[in-house]
């Protein structure tokens, strides 16, 4: 296994009303309500992608990030081999707990496969593949905290066994209203732009 | 061609067994565990069938000799039974001997235990001990607990690859030195929360699950917990050890259609079996039996059917069948379950049977093994595909 230096090439924050990309505020509002929030981002940057409005919070999460990351690297033309590797903390809990809702009342009870198929955290991971067409490796951790030594081993592997070109990996937690998703792309390009910088730190800024 | 990773040591608890053993004499013997339910209580219960590990949770907290006060969900009940199984079969006795991991795969969690006590928690402050275990991440956690391991602990869930994809990951840590000795493998509790879940996805069938079947209506699912032990070839040579069998292969691809169907030609499933095969250094026509996802579930079965169509080209798809008529579908366990029949397939030299199989479907000529067949086994490929596309393939060879 060769193992050449990776790089990050890009990365994005989401939290407190706010994106940042590459370190730069590109989207800020007023305090509101995450729902209203990922409608304004994704009006905002003209996202023409109706798909999104029937996602489920965590999936809205990751797809915005994802967005701005991936739309201008990748191609419609030729396979785009960018493996996906995130985690979180919460799982798909938050609707977890809706869906649960929806049918723990013998009265008013109204399962929705609607709703039942956001139950896994992995389904953030399709929602992202079916929009950028990526067939590749893609895992969903779960770890108390990010654990950024394992997330950046794991994109390096990936990297050196040239299972993939590039990696999207990240932190994508949402519970509650409660959110952080923190992106970046990794590849064996050079980038001298975060030579000094880790997902450690990026992560923490 | 790449010699694979070391097990050395299996845990299973299923519908069939409570052992390894009684696992393959269930496969060998006909004996399924498909039946009504009986440890939860449902509204569905006089429709479903399910593949149920028939001790209750009590008869789980005496065997694990837990105390009053713990709070383990079933899930990590019957995971932390298979684990502390695989443990001892692998000889180890002292845990934290080498740098060891464990990687646990899940999709219910303590699901179980939250729908049980949710609208109690107010009223009830010893209930409230239940809570924290409903974090997927709490498996295994107890489980690591229970066995007193201090290396690395993670939780995978990506549906029902879940557990393909932790053994995959324990794999890799291997050959790439992270790790001399990784536990691997998955539990899933049945719950109602999946129950109503793929009852509303309209995917259950009434009847025993039929793969590979033209008339085909759905899934029983079912619960159950596997692990496997695997270690570096050092570890194995320095404790002069038995290895059981080998992982040689493995992949993982999406299948970038929709959020739980599979897509039509199963371009996922294809590009997993692919990678595997590459991962392996095997060809196609080396495999000697598929323990195929089959879920008998009518678009599992057709895109995965198609998608083996196109890895074998104009050869001929070799034995293959089902498991899922013994077990039912034990969601992120699946993997697990079926690396460990794998596995017993290796060693055993045989093909266990699709069961309930009748008709072949009309899109292709593929008919499963009906019957239990002996014939020598070299290379077993297993496939596990989860919803959010997520398809991962393992290929188990010899030692």
């Amino acid at each position: 296994m060769t193992q050449n230096k990776t790089n990050i090439q890009s990365y994005i924050t989401i939290q407190n009303n706010e994106i940042v990309l590459n370190g730069t505020s590109v989207f800020k509002i007023e305090p509101t309500d995450f729902a209203d929030f990922s409608k304004q981002a994704y009006r905002n940057f003209e996202m023409q992608y109706s798909k999104f409005f029937k996602m489920d919070a965590l999936s809205k999460l990751a797809f915005l990030g994802s967005e701005l990351l991936l739309s201008p690297i990748t191609s419609t033309e030729e396979e785009n081999n960018i493996a996906l590797v995130l985690a979180n903390k919460s799982s798909s809990l938050d609707t977890d707990v809706k869906y649960q809702e929806s049918i723990s009342d013998k009265q008013n009870y109204f399962p929705s496969p609607a709703v039942f198929v956001y139950t896994l955290p992995n389904i953030c991971l399709g929602e992202i593949s079916i929009r950028h067409q990526l067939k590749s490796e893609n895992s969903f951790f779960i770890f108390d905290t990010f654990n950024t030594e394992f997330m950046s081993n794991y994109s390096d592997i990936l990297l050196n066994t040239n299972k993939a070109d590039m990696v999207l990996c990240g932190w994508v937690e949402f519970f509650k209203d409660d959110y952080k998703a923190f992106l970046c792309t990794i590849s064996k390009e050079e980038n001298t732009k975060f030579t000094n910088e880790t997902i450690n730190t990026l992560y923490n800024k | 061609m790449a010699k694979g990773v070391a097990i050395t040591g299996m845990g299973i608890i299923s519908a069939i067994g409570n052992s390894v053993e009684e696992n393959y004499l269930s496969l060998i013997e006909n004996k399924i565990g498909i039946s009504r339910i009986s440890n939860i209580s449902t509204v569905h219960a006089d429709v479903i069938k399910v593949g149920e590990i028939k001790k209750t949770n009590d008869d789980l907290i005496s065997e694990l000799q837990l105390n009053d006060d713990n709070n383990f969900s079933r899930t990590a009940m019957i995971g932390t039974l298979a684990a502390k199984q695989a443990v001892e079969n692998a000889g180890i006795t002292s845990i934290n001997e080498f740098r060891t991991g464990l990687i646990s795969a899940t999709s219910v969690g303590g699901m179980d235990m939250t729908e049980k006590h949710y609208y109690d928690y107010f009223e009830k402050p010893e209930l409230v001990k239940y809570i924290t275990c409903h974090d997927g991440g709490d498996v295994a956690e107890k489980i690591a607990e229970e066995l007193g391991l201090k290396g690395m602990v993670s939780t995978i869930s990506t549906a029902c690859s879940s557990a393909a994809n932790s053994i995959m990951l324990g794999a890799r840590l291997i050959k790439t030195g992270k790790l001399d000795r990784v536990i691997v493998g998955g539990a899933d509790a049945l719950s109602k929360f999946t129950i109503n879940g793929f009852k509303t996805l309209m995917i259950l069938s009434d009847y025993y699950n039929k793969p590979f079947d033209n008339n085909r209506k759905g899934l029983n699912l079912g619960e159950a917990a596997a692990f496997l032990v695997l270690e570096s070839d050092e570890i194995v040579a320095k404790q002069n050890k038995k290895v059981l069998a080998r992982v040689s292969g493995y992949g993982n691809a999406n299948d970038a259609y929709h959020q739980t169907a599979s897509s039509e030609n199963g371009d996922g499933a294809y590009l997993a079996m692919k990678k595997a095969f590459e991962v392996s250094g095997l060809k196609p026509s080396q495999i000697d039996y598929i323990n195929v996802h089959g879920t008998a579930t009518p678009n599992n079965d057709l895109s995965e059917g198609r998608a083996l169509k196109r890895i074998y080209e104009d050869e001929k798809v070799p034995d293959f069948s089902s498991t899922k008529p013994f077990t039912g579908h034990t969601l992120a366990a699946a993997a697990a379950i079926e690396a460990v029949y794998s596995v017993l397939s290796l060693q055993n030299n045989v093909v266990y049977p699709n069961l309930n199989f009748e008709t072949q479907m009309e899109e292709f000529d593929l008919t499963p093994q009906t019957y239990l067949k002996n014939k020598n086994i070299e290379h077993v490929l297993s496939n596990s595909f989860g919803f959010g596309g997520n398809c991962s393939t393992l290929i188990f060879s010899k030692s």
